[in-house]
């Protein structure tokens, strides 16, 4: 039996540990107009929380989740996009142990980062790099 | 409760056993009886299972060909109970799984299993006597590790009830 894992206990520890690894860059959990003012930083967007549901009448026969979060960096220059970028591959593709620190963390199996695409918005002046990393979190 | 009387999901099945290391196993005679079976279907009884495998008898029949003979014949006999591969999530700390593990080590424990299906209001009980086997946990990444058995159940020991 498993329970329902607390997404805002997601988001914390997204937050964080993003910011661990990334620090002194801003991380945002939305875009927001931060182009305004930041030079580089990034933005992550949580979705496909989804504990698989098995057979019975009971609610809390589930699987573990396997949410995906994605990571978004932006900046004005294309040398710090893939700088940021492959910091964050090389510190959390293939992770395993506490995911969001002592505060708000929890362990995951593994940590799984796909690197999307890259580009640039002409619009805000800004280099762009998306990534989607899932987390195994045993429930 | 009466029958259900609808389709059912198969999301509306649950499977259960019997608690306790060593099981007393239903009679024959109280599979059938919906009182005996009913406390087995409580909460602390349920394994946690992923889906319910096919349930109910196997198809069971002796052919015979005769050399010469224009026809061979097929005579049915009496169908045994099917055997259920299950799979389940795997936590090692799992109550019933560890009993599970334990019959399946030891080999000869008979152990009453109940399989549940409702609509919500009524239930179908399908019981059955069976033993373990063939426990092992697949632990392939990209989903949660799962612990896979077989039940063999136990030649005619098996019964329908529900509370009309």
């Amino acid at each position: 039996m498993a329970t329902q894992q607390n997404v805002n206990q997601y988001a914390k520890a997204i937050q964080a540990q993003l910011t661990s690894i990334v620090t002194p860059v801003p991380v945002y959990a939305n875009f927001n107009r931060n182009f305004a003012t930041e030079p580089k930083f990034i933005t992550w967007h949580l979705r496909n929380v989804h504990q698989p549901v098995y057979a019975g009448q009971y609610q809390s026969n589930k699987g573990i989740d396997r949410p995906i979060f994605q990571i978004s960096v932006f900046s004005t220059t294309m040398e710090d996009n893939f700088q940021i970028s492959n910091t964050i591959l090389q510190s959390l593709h293939g992770y395993s142990g506490l995911f969001g620190g002592a505060t708000y963390g929890f362990q995951i199996s593994k940590a799984d980062v796909v690197w999307l695409y890259n580009g640039y918005d002409n619009e805000i002046n800004l280099y762009t790099i998306h990534m989607d990393c899932t987390i195994d979190i045993p429930t | 409760m009466a029958l259900p009387n609808k389709v059912l999901p198969g999301f509306s099945a649950t499977l259960y056993m019997q608690p306790t290391a060593s099981p007393t196993a239903l009679t024959t005679a109280n599979l059938s009886v919906y009182a005996s079976v009913s406390a087995i279907a409580v909460s602390g009884n349920a394994v946690p299972v992923e889906a319910i495998p096919a349930f109910g008898q196997d198809d069971a029949v002796a052919s015979f060909g005769v050399a010469g003979s224009r026809q061979s014949d097929k005579i049915p006999t009496q169908s045994a109970p099917t055997s259920m591969t299950i799979t389940a999530a795997w936590n090692p700390s799992d109550t019933n799984l560890l009993l599970i593990r334990g019959d399946a080590y030891n080999g000869t424990i008979d152990r009453t299993f109940v399989i549940s299906a409702t609509d919500g209001t009524n239930t179908v009980y399908y019981a059955f006597n069976g033993r373990v086997s063939e426990f092992k946990i697949d632990s392939a990444p990209s989903a949660e590790a799962k612990c896979m058995f077989t039940i063999h159940p136990r030649g005619n020991q098996y019964g329908w009830s529900n509370n009309t």
